[in-house]
């Protein structure tokens, strides 16, 4: 019922974008509207505080260099970083993130991190 | 302020249609909206994040079909780096994260019927609105300097056909020319960019022009990393980089593009090949809808990016002024993380938790010789506060440097992907 009424609103809204695009002529390049299927993000704190790894670490798990993190278990990310909240080394930009970050706050984005990795292994 | 409705309908066939469909569109059907003025990196982090949350309308207006990034822009000038590799189209945006693009210009804002129009002539209402415009430049206060004088003395400070005229003279100056850097006064874009500019034009005139020189004009007496610089361009281009702070000659007040010359308030410099990077002010649209105060910058709320001038307007990236924040793409895209997570809570009543704000620049002295710093931020007293900061030292090891390096390239695609979508 939910999906039909999504996949109506979703054509729907495509007829009018491309109306709305011959009648002004300005380019709506796509509009896509929020597929069904995917589920909404979490907006859970340790969603919030992981959304800021995004900006160095690679969120596919791939990534050159700096190491990613998609596929670490809560226990290895929270070990990670105290050692990083604890030396300079072997970096100040870890060490710099770990010290802004309450234990409650590494444990909420641990385990935000581990989910998302288990969620991801799921077939 | 323009009326869309009466203006674009009356008498076109599809004209009823539009009357039902705009509010149809605009409004979301109950869906809360949240329309996006600038493609580039603050704005699109936001509608990205905002997008990803699935239950919220995102519109994101942006004129420039690509978006060239202005980080490693100066590895392109010199010839480290193609600016295909620093540019990125808004598409994955769209089909990836549910965001409608319109490919426009916003021309005025009316914060009361909360609306913004567009250089095309559409109106689009909002729930709430995020600017990110980035700079503009203060022309006029470098005589002679304008935008048809940037066609002659680029400032490639946007990055984009500006960087490829730098990039062109650059390449087609003769071996013993002087190319001369004015560097802005604080607050700019980038502190250390000129800097690194500066040093990757060495590294490239080492190879193929060694008997230039780089003059730097400072408007400023000290200058972002300067030790980490100066310490570089005596280990790395002895003797190529001069640079003159504003104490010993008044910085630099006039161009003349005819005669190709630089003139500070003693002086007067001849220049092969001149970079002027003005004084910057908040991007035009800022101004236009009464988001800056007299500084030129957008002041705002340290936790939800809220102008603390214009309510429901929230503004993210370069534009902003009000705390220690560098204007960097890391402090944009880390403050639009934090914008799109308030905007949420307000819009949907989702969770809300105090932000946590970074920045970290990664900066080449040479292609295997790179510093980094990182900070951290956090609201006080209404503004943005540094809490830590580490920077490189002098005297780290080659291996490092290296691996500081090699980090950098590391950052840059997966920083990239975060803004423009990929990865999720
Ligand atoms: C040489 C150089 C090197 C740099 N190196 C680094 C670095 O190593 N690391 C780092 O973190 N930062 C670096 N920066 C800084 C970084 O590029 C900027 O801080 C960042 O781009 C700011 O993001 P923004 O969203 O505020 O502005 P921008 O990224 O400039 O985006 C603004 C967008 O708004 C659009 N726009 C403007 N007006 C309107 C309007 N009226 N309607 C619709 N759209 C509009 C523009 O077209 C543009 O796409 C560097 C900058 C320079 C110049």
């Amino acid at each position: 019922m939910k999906r039909e009424r999504a996949a109506a609103v979703l054509s729907r809204a495509k007829g009018l974008a491309a109306e709305i695009r011959w009648f002004l002529g300005i380019s709506l390049s796509a509009t896509l509207l929020f597929p069904e299927s995917a589920a909404p993000a979490d907006v859970s704190q340790g969603a919030q505080i992981a959304a800021t790894c995004a900006s160095c670490h690679d969120q596919t798990g791939g990534g050159q260099a700096i190491p990613p993190i998609a596929a670490l278990d809560e226990q290895a990310i929270v070990k990670a970083m105290l050692a990083f909240r604890a030396s300079e080394s072997p970096s100040l930009v870890m060490h710099a993130v770990a010290l802004s970050l309450s234990d409650d706050e590494v444990a909420a984005t641990a385990r935000f991190l581990a989910d998302r990795a288990n969620a991801g292994r799921q077939p | 302020m323009t009326d869309w409705t009466r203006r674009q309908i009356g008498g076109l066939a599809g004209g009823a249609l539009l009357a039902v469909a705009a509010p149809h569109i605009v409004r979301g059907q109950g869906r809360a909206k949240v329309v996006v003025i600038g493609g580039g990196i603050g704005g699109a982090t936001v509608a990205r994040y905002l997008g990803d949350m699935k239950s919220i309308d995102v519109i994101l207006i942006e004129p420039n079909s690509t978006h060239v990034t202005c980080f490693f822009s100066n590895l392109y000038l010199a010839g480290l780096r193609s600016l295909a590799s620093l540019t990125f189209g808004l598409e994955t945006l769209a089909e990836g994260h549910g965001i409608t693009i319109i490919r426009d210009r916003a021309v005025a804002i009316d914060p009361a019927g909360r609306a913004v129009e567009l250089r095309g002539g559409t109106r689009l209402s909002y729930d709430r609105l995020v600017v990110a415009p980035g700079i503009a430049f203060k022309f006029g206060e470098i005589e002679g300097y304008d935008e048809a004088a940037a066609k002659i003395m680029p400032h490639a400070w946007i990055a984009g056909p500006q960087s490829e005229l730098l990039r062109r003279q650059l390449e087609s100056m003769d071996d013993g020319g002087v190319f001369v850097i004015a560097a802005p006064p604080n607050p700019f874009r980038c502190p250390p960019a000129p800097y690194e500019r500066a040093s990757l034009a060495a590294y490239y005139f080492k190879q193929f022009k060694p008997k230039s020189k780089i003059l730097i004009l400072d408007a400023k007496d000290k200058f972002s990393g300067q030790e980490l610089f100066q310490d570089a361009w005596s280990r790395h281009y002895p003797g190529m980089i001069e640079w003159l702070p504003s104490q010993f000659t008044g910085a630099i007040k006039a161009v003349d593009v005819a005669a190709r010359s630089v003139v500070t308030e003693g002086e007067t410099f001849r220049a092969a090949v001149a970079n002027i990077i003005p004084a910057q002010k908040a991007g035009l649209i800022g101004e236009k809808a009464g988001l800056t105060d007299a500084s030129g910058w957008c002041p705002v709320d340290p936790v939800t990016f809220e102008s603390t001038l214009q309510p429901g307007i929230h503004v993210v990236g370069d534009s902003i002024i009000g705390g220690d924040m560098p204007k960097s793409a890391f402090s944009a895209n880390s403050q639009a993380k934090a914008c799109a997570f308030a905007i949420a809570a307000s819009l949907t009543g989702s969770p809300q938790f105090p932000p946590h704000l970074f920045n970290s620049c990664y900066t080449f002295l040479a292609p295997d010789d790179a510093f980094t710093n990182a900070l951290t931020f956090a609201p006080e007293g209404g503004r943005i506060k540094t809490v830590k900061m580490f920077i490189s030292k002098v005297g780290e090891s080659a291996e490092v440097r290296r691996r500081t390096a090699h980090h950098a390239v590391g950052w840059y695609s997966a920083f990239t992907a975060d803004v423009f979508g990929g990865g999720s």
